[in-house]
């Protein structure tokens, strides 16, 4: 019980310490946020409840005005936007990443959370957020596809890759630092 | 004064993951002010927590004040309170007020009461103003009294301090032994520097998971310097453990 | 912690904010109702006039939080000036402002703690359904504890990188960062124990 409750409080503020510490630079020279891979690493390291959980309360915190967001953005009016289904939508991708990885337990580490990290950080991210932003914007699908999928895809294809090398490296490292596979909740 | 809290370790094992850190330890402390030395290693910090009883002995028994706190955690939170080695570690609260406050109000206290207590022992250390006060703007040895005034304000009956002054210059160790010296409770206290024991009853030296030598300060710690003088000039830093 | 409650002490600050959060959503629910492009000009100068009336300082460093819009602002001019439906887009860039104009007000007015308050107000009837509102406590001040040593902790690893390496530090470094990470947090559940727990002070 403390334990999983450090643990997420601990994933929440790893979210917002990867908004915060000074951009990653990839061997390409290409500077991300690393923040939306924080999303991913919840699920595929913590494990689909706790996953959510933890990315859940780095979500409320933003909303109660602490300024996690890379670029030290929060408050309210982040959650009014069209976009805001993202945000959303967030605790569903690391339920959803989290949940692939305490089924599929046959394969690689670092191919089980790469995939894990694309359907849930990825399709289901996109899967709450395209809708939302058709409902709020309003926009038909064509356009949405066009103006809220296709700026992030690329950087998040990227992000979900290294999701997948950093859980498999912390696997490698700690087996039992990867709770999604050593003891799912 | 309350008497002196008593220990009793009775064929103590422990082990994680099949491997051995404390064996058949057997040890019966009823003093004030009781010291652990040993090399990194020795099971020293295992011991700590065993006290503490924050994990259960693979077999045999520790009790504390005539409970087993592995147990009866509830019981736990009067009889004894652990200092760590690192405040990172142990720091749950943003600001100071709310990290001390905390373990009243786990004792059963209300907020308001917890909030009152946590002003008296503030003041008590002359402190006042260090409420409201945001921990991550604290310096390290700061950041060692805010643990001791968080464990201090719950007045358990035994301290147990894990080296918690490794690592800070010696003023601060000076000042920091200062508020332990006038503790009412019992000390259980781990430490490599022979002048944080000045003045302690009674000391007990493990080696490799067992007790090696336990007694008066002055003799116990006699031995533990000499032989750990000629260790030194040995070289057994380069062996791996098995 | 710095939170985005703003220095600058307005009237706003004293109201409730449970009442402040209601107008919020009442406001924003109208907003999304209304097309007429007058009434929502209307809607934003009347917002714009509620940053200006605490002064300067305030209606200054509202327009800057409102400065990280600009990237959406750009993708929807970009597509409504492509498909040439400039009426629509203007409508929608004045409700986006409008709307985020009026939350970050609520956010600039209301402290953390008000705001922290309400979270766990809207989270008792949750109990019912099995969630230990103590824990939720915790866990919030509990990242607002450990955020600030995560991100020294962060610095002091691209330092050891930058140290040894003629490159900026790469995705590797999350990996040490997350162990240590996860290691503080067997250190900190087992400081919580010892102070009694979370499962025990259910039963007070």
């Amino acid at each position: 019980m403390e334990r999983n409750v450090v643990l997420i409080a601990l994933f929440a503020a790893l979210i917002a310490a990867l908004g915060l510490v000074p951009k990653l630079t990839l061997a390409s020279g290409i500077p991300i946020t690393a923040q939306s891979m924080g999303i991913m690493l919840c699920g595929t390291v913590l494990g689909a409840k706790r996953g959510a959980l933890a990315v859940l309360l780095f979500v409320v915190l933003v909303a109660a005005g602490l300024p996690l967001l890379a670029g030290g953005r929060g408050g309210l009016g982040v959650f009014t936007t069209p976009w805001a289904g993202f945000y959303y939508g967030f605790p569903v991708a690391a339920f959803v990443a989290g949940l692939v990885m305490e089924k599929w337990t046959g394969s690689n580490i670092s191919f089980a959370a790469g995939v894990a990290a694309v359907i849930g950080g990825i399709g289901a991210l996109y899967l709450v957020a395209v809708p939302y932003y058709m409902v709020m914007k309003p926009a038909g699908l064509g356009e949405a596809l066009l103006t809220a999928m296709a700026p992030f895809m690329p950087g998040d294809l990227i992000k979900a890759v290294l999701a997948g090398l950093i859980t498999g490296a912390l696997y490698k490292a700690r087996p039992s630092s990867v709770l999604s596979r050593t003891n799912a909740a | 004064m309350t008497p002196p809290c008593r220990i009793e370790i009775q064929d103590l094992d422990f082990s994680v993951e099949g491997k051995q850190v404390l064996q058949s330890i057997t040890l019966t402390l009823r003093d004030r002010r009781i010291g652990i030395v040993g090399r990194n290693g020795s099971g020293k910090s295992t011991l700590a927590r065993l006290v503490a009883g924050l994990v259960a002995p693979t077999s045999g028994t520790v009790r504390v004040a005539d409970k087993d706190l592995s147990r009866d955690r509830r019981a736990a939170l009067h009889a004894v309170g652990i200092l760590f080695q690192n405040p990172e570690h142990q720091i749950i609260f943003p600001t100071v007020g709310e990290e001390i406050a905390f373990g009243l109000e786990q004792q059963g206290r209300s907020k308001a009461e917890a909030k009152t207590g946590a002003a008296d022992v503030l003041n008590r250390f002359e402190l006042g103003h260090w409420m409201d006060a945001y921990i991550n703007t604290l310096s390290q040895g700061q950041k060692h009294l805010v643990c001791l005034m968080a464990v201090v304000a719950m007045q358990p009956r035994l301290l147990v301090l894990d080296e918690p002054f490794a690592g800070l210059d010696i003023p601060t160790r000076a000042q920091l032994n200062r508020y332990l010296q006038v503790y009412e409770g019992s000390l259980l206290h781990i430490s490599h520097d022979p002048s944080d024991l000045d003045g302690y009853d009674h000391l007990v030296w493990l080696d490799q998971g067992g007790v090696q030598l336990s007694g008066p300060q002055e003799t116990v710690m006699a031995a533990y310097q000499e032989a750990m003088h000629n260790q030194g000039e040995a070289n057994d830093l380069a062996d791996l453990a098995g | 912690m710095i939170s985005l409650t703003s220095p600058v002490r307005t009237w706003a600050h004293h109201w409730p904010a449970g009442a402040k959060l209601a107008a919020l959503a009442a406001a924003t629910f109208i907003l999304f109702m209304i097309h007429d492009l007058t009434l929502l000009v209307a809607a934003a100068v009347l917002t714009a006039g509620l940053y200006a009336l605490p002064g300067l300082v305030f209606f200054r460093s509202g327009l800057g939080r409102l400065r990280v819009l600009w990237p959406f602002l750009a993708i929807l001019a970009i597509w409504h000036g492509a498909t040439g439906t400039w009426a629509e887009g203007t409508e929608i860039i004045l409700r986006l402002l409008t709307t985020v104009g009026l939350a970050n007000l609520v956010t600039m007015t209301t402290s953390l703690s008000e705001m922290i308050a309400i979270i766990q107000w809207l989270a008792t009837p949750l109990r019912r359904v099995g969630l230990n509102t103590r824990a939720m406590e915790l866990a919030i001040a509990l990242v607002i504890r450990i955020l600030p040593s995560l991100v020294d902790n962060g610095q002091r690893l691209s330092d050891a990188w930058r140290a040894r390496s003629r490159r900026r530090p790469g995705w590797r470094v999350v990996v040490p960062f997350t162990l240590l990470a996860i290691d503080d947090a067997d250190h900190l559940a087992e400081a919580l124990r010892a102070r009694g727990g979370i499962l025990e002070t259910k039963r007070n």
